[in-house]
């Protein structure tokens, strides 16, 4: 088994136990800091994404939201910020503190249960899913993230119905340029 | 739809413009997306295209293809070289999986700089 010997010369010993164990703690709150988007889905903001966007479907003119927007609905908007208790954050803060300072986005899967149409509230969750690392990549040594997003609609009758799904992830690092003078402290 | 089907290939110019608009459209203030002077004091070249906007211009892309009334059930996407203004997107895409109906699509959208997106995108068929 080469795996061991790998992590220890990547990271030191003890950093590594400290973001898995973050990582497993931080697990552990499923799905949480759930926030419902501030407006409805709602027709002029599905226009400027078709105009921005070039795109040209009269479905979306005529109640349907386009299906990749359904992450939109719930952004922080400007100046919004995550939750203390967001799980994705959270992990974020762990590794930048551990000394990984750098962020890239290296995967976004998302899945549709159905488009969402004008009228509807959206409400979502997010989970941390999983932490793998240390890894040596192009970029620099760092762990990769990955959170998990579900949307929900809530019916009058009380029942929730999923209606997207979104794997996300991060590579936390230390910036390969500066990884002499930026050392992961102990 | 079938396995081996091509898609026509899709340039799209990226002007500082397309990378603002996109951004605000899809709700996402951060700045390296509309703040020039920001993104560069981050060690980036200039703005960059944001990761919703990705993933939308391949709903764009499989939609104008497919037509409009495509059922897309799910766009999975893989991040590469960053995609700046006065860059060219040249998207193509090709069917790679009919099963179960579900066609699945790879797309792949480069810039001068390689690949900025690898992806998939799965629809009804």
């Amino acid at each position: 088994m080469s795996a061991p010997a790998l992590q220890q010369e990547l990271v030191p010993a003890d950093v590594h136990a400290h973001v898995m164990a973050e990582a497993e703690r931080i697990k552990a709150w499923g799905e949480a800091a759930e926030r419902r988007a501030r407006d409805d889905v709602n027709q002029p903001t599905i226009n400027n994404w078709l105009e921005a966007m070039g795109l040209d479907n009269p479905r979306f003119k005529a109640g349907e939201a386009p299906p990749s927007m359904a992450q939109v609905w719930t952004m922080y908007g400007l100046g919004g910020k995550p939750a203390d208790d967001d799980p994705l954050h959270s992990m974020m803060r762990v590794l930048t503190d551990a000394g990984f300072t750098a962020v890239l986005g290296t995967n976004c899967e998302q899945s549709y249960d159905r488009y969402l149409t004008v009228g509807e509230q959206v409400r979502v969750t997010t989970a941390l899913d999983s932490v793998v690392g240390p890894k040596a990549t192009g970029m620099g040594v760092g762990y990769f993230v990955t959170s998990r997003n579900t949307w929900y609609v809530d019916h009058p009758d009380g029942t929730s119905e999923r209606v997207a799904t979104m794997l996300f992830r991060v590579l936390k690092f230390v910036p390969k340029a500066r990884s002499k003078d930026a050392e992961v402290p102990a | 739809m079938k396995v081996g089907d091509k898609l026509p290939e899709w340039t799209l110019p990226i002007t500082p413009t397309l990378v603002v608009s996109t951004a605000i459209a899809t709700r996402d203030f951060q700045d390296v997306h509309h703040d020039r002077d920001v993104a560069q004091a981050a060690g980036s070249k200039d703005i960059f295209v944001n990761i919703l906007t990705s993933t939308a211009l391949c709903e764009r892309y499989v939609t104008d293809w497919a037509g409009h009334d495509v059922q897309i059930k799910g766009i999975a996407i893989r991040l590469g070289a960053p995609a700046y203004p006065y860059d060219t997107f040249t998207f193509t895409g090709e069917v790679t999986e009919v099963t179960g109906g579900e066609a699945t699509i790879k797309v792949v959208g480069s810039v001068s700089l390689g690949d900025h997106v690898v992806g998939t995108v799965r629809v009804a068929a």
